[in-house]
């Protein structure tokens, strides 16, 4: 079967098994590798990428069901040569990342998360990452992060329309 | 799968083409969060599945006065903000935002989580029990409408020759609270369920998921509550009825064996009667 889709802002195809799992062609064909593969089952959050904007578990998500998707990886939120996305920047600035296992989807759930509620208080910040693991347990500075991140946007006047992923 | 063959993978665009492939044997695939384990369980993938996300009739939820009806590809996520400010879905609506985590809710449909056969932890359904709610589904002889509590006891048979379609609530409860016990907060299979609501009458409906294998009402404690009146939103009172009233066979499984998800019942009952009463609805009665 042939799946086209949109990958970082390009055309992509996929040729071969629908129900593959998008992490394995993320990291296997397309050298994504920010995304992680880890428990497979769901759980864990690492293999968080944007499916059509939303935060989802690419290991549970069959290739086949991204036809006609755009799909956003952590590798897309900045390219490397450009300006970091302003939670990537808030992780950095807090130092919030350790092994660095987690933190590509973390970032990609949260970053979702504060587009969509800008105005985000620490234990909806804490909800919103129930499903994200990090078993160095730095979930106080991933939290300080994206605090400070909204704190930033609000003092910046960019929350009107959300804040840009 | 055999060596050399290719999976059928079909996305549906319209009811009669899902049933379609369902008669020629492809597996219904909703938002693939138990079937893309089936690898992990020791399984193996279908060889054919058709998707449903494609149609658009299974995607909506309609809010009338008196009725609802939620489609089947309806994520928990959807479900969940569809139904926040409607009075007396509370229950409804925590088991839709409380179910295993933000990402799973996204993808993850209320028809998949009706329709998995050996997924005894399943938030909906003791919630939709509560609502009394009326399955649709679509047969191979048209369609067909059935009580949630058959629908539970018979999906095994059903879903041979049936897709779910859509489900029907109606509105007659004034107040409801499902609570959940996992070992952590995030990602654990609940321990036990309990869903309570009150309907306009008064009467309290309580249904249990997670401790036998498959959700059902707890008829024994809510005749028990009947019969009793004045004290059957009085948490304390509740949890000695259904102390006394406990007719479970707990299921033994990893998180947790039988007789521990039959013992905590009854603090489940008291937390869920605490929670109707912080509820707005309940000064209707």
């Amino acid at each position: 079967m042939v799946v086209t889709f949109q990958l970082n802002g390009e055309d992509c195809s996929f040729h071969g098994d629908p129900m593959t799992p998008l992490v394995d062609i993320l990291r296997r064909e397309r050298f994504l590798t920010g995304t992680k593969a880890v428990c497979r089952e769901g759980f864990c959050g690492a293999c968080t990428v944007h499916v059509d904007d939303e935060a989802v578990p690419s290991c549970l998500k069959p290739i086949g069901l991204v036809q006609g998707c755009a799909v956003t990886t952590i590798e897309g939120l900045s390219s490397g040569n450009q300006a970091l996305h302003p939670l990537q920047a808030s992780f950095e600035a807090i130092d919030a990342v350790q092994c660095g296992m987690c933190f590509p989807g973390m970032v990609m759930s949260l970053s979702a998360f504060m587009r969509d509620n800008p105005h985000a208080s620490r234990p909806e910040i804490k909800a919103a990452m129930v499903g994200n693991i990090c078993r160095c347990t730095g979930y106080e500075r991933i939290v300080d992060a994206v605090a400070d991140c909204l704190d930033q946007a609000r003092k910046a006047g960019r929350l009107a329309g959300g804040i840009d992923v | 799968m055999a060596p050399g063959v290719e999976r059928s993978f079909t996305a549906a665009s319209t009811i009669e083409e899902a049933l379609a492939a369902r008669r020629q044997g492809a597996a219904v695939l909703a938002g693939g969060t138990w079937m893309m384990r089936d690898p992990r369980r020791g399984g193996e993938l279908p060889e054919a599945v058709v998707a449903l996300h494609r149609i658009p009739a299974l995607s909506k939820v309609e809010i009338e006065p008196d009725h609802v009806v939620i489609g089947a590809a309806v994520t928990h996520a959807v479900l969940g903000r569809a139904l926040h400010a409607a009075v007396g879905f509370e229950g409804l609506v925590g088991a839709a935002e409380n179910a295993a985590n933000p990402g799973i809710r996204r993808v993850a449909t209320v028809g998949g989580n009706l329709c998995v056969l050996d997924f005894a932890a399943a938030d909906l359904a003791p919630a939709l029990l509560v609502c009394e709610a009326t399955v649709e589904l679509e047969t191979f002889e048209g369609a067909k409408l059935l009580g949630i509590s058959d629908f539970l006891k018979d999906r095994h048979t059903l879903l041979a020759e049936a897709i779910v379609t859509r489900i029907h609530l109606g509105r007659d409860l004034v107040a409801s609270a499902h609570i959940r016990l996992p070992l952590r907060k995030a990602g654990d299979y609940p321990v036990a369920i309990v869903s309570i609501g009150v309907d306009k009458d008064k009467r309290c409906r309580i249904a249990v998921g997670s401790v036998e294998p498959v959700a059902r009402r707890w008829t024994a404690l809510e005749q028990a509550m009947r019969a009793s009146p004045a004290s059957a939103l009085d948490p304390e009172r509740a949890a000695e009825l259904a102390l006394e009233h406990n007719d479970f066979q707990g299921r033994d499984g990893k998180e947790a064996e039988g007789w521990y998800r039959r013992q905590v019942l009854p603090s489940l009952v008291k937390r869920g009667i605490a929670a109707l009463l912080k509820t707005g609805g309940l000064a209707w009665l």
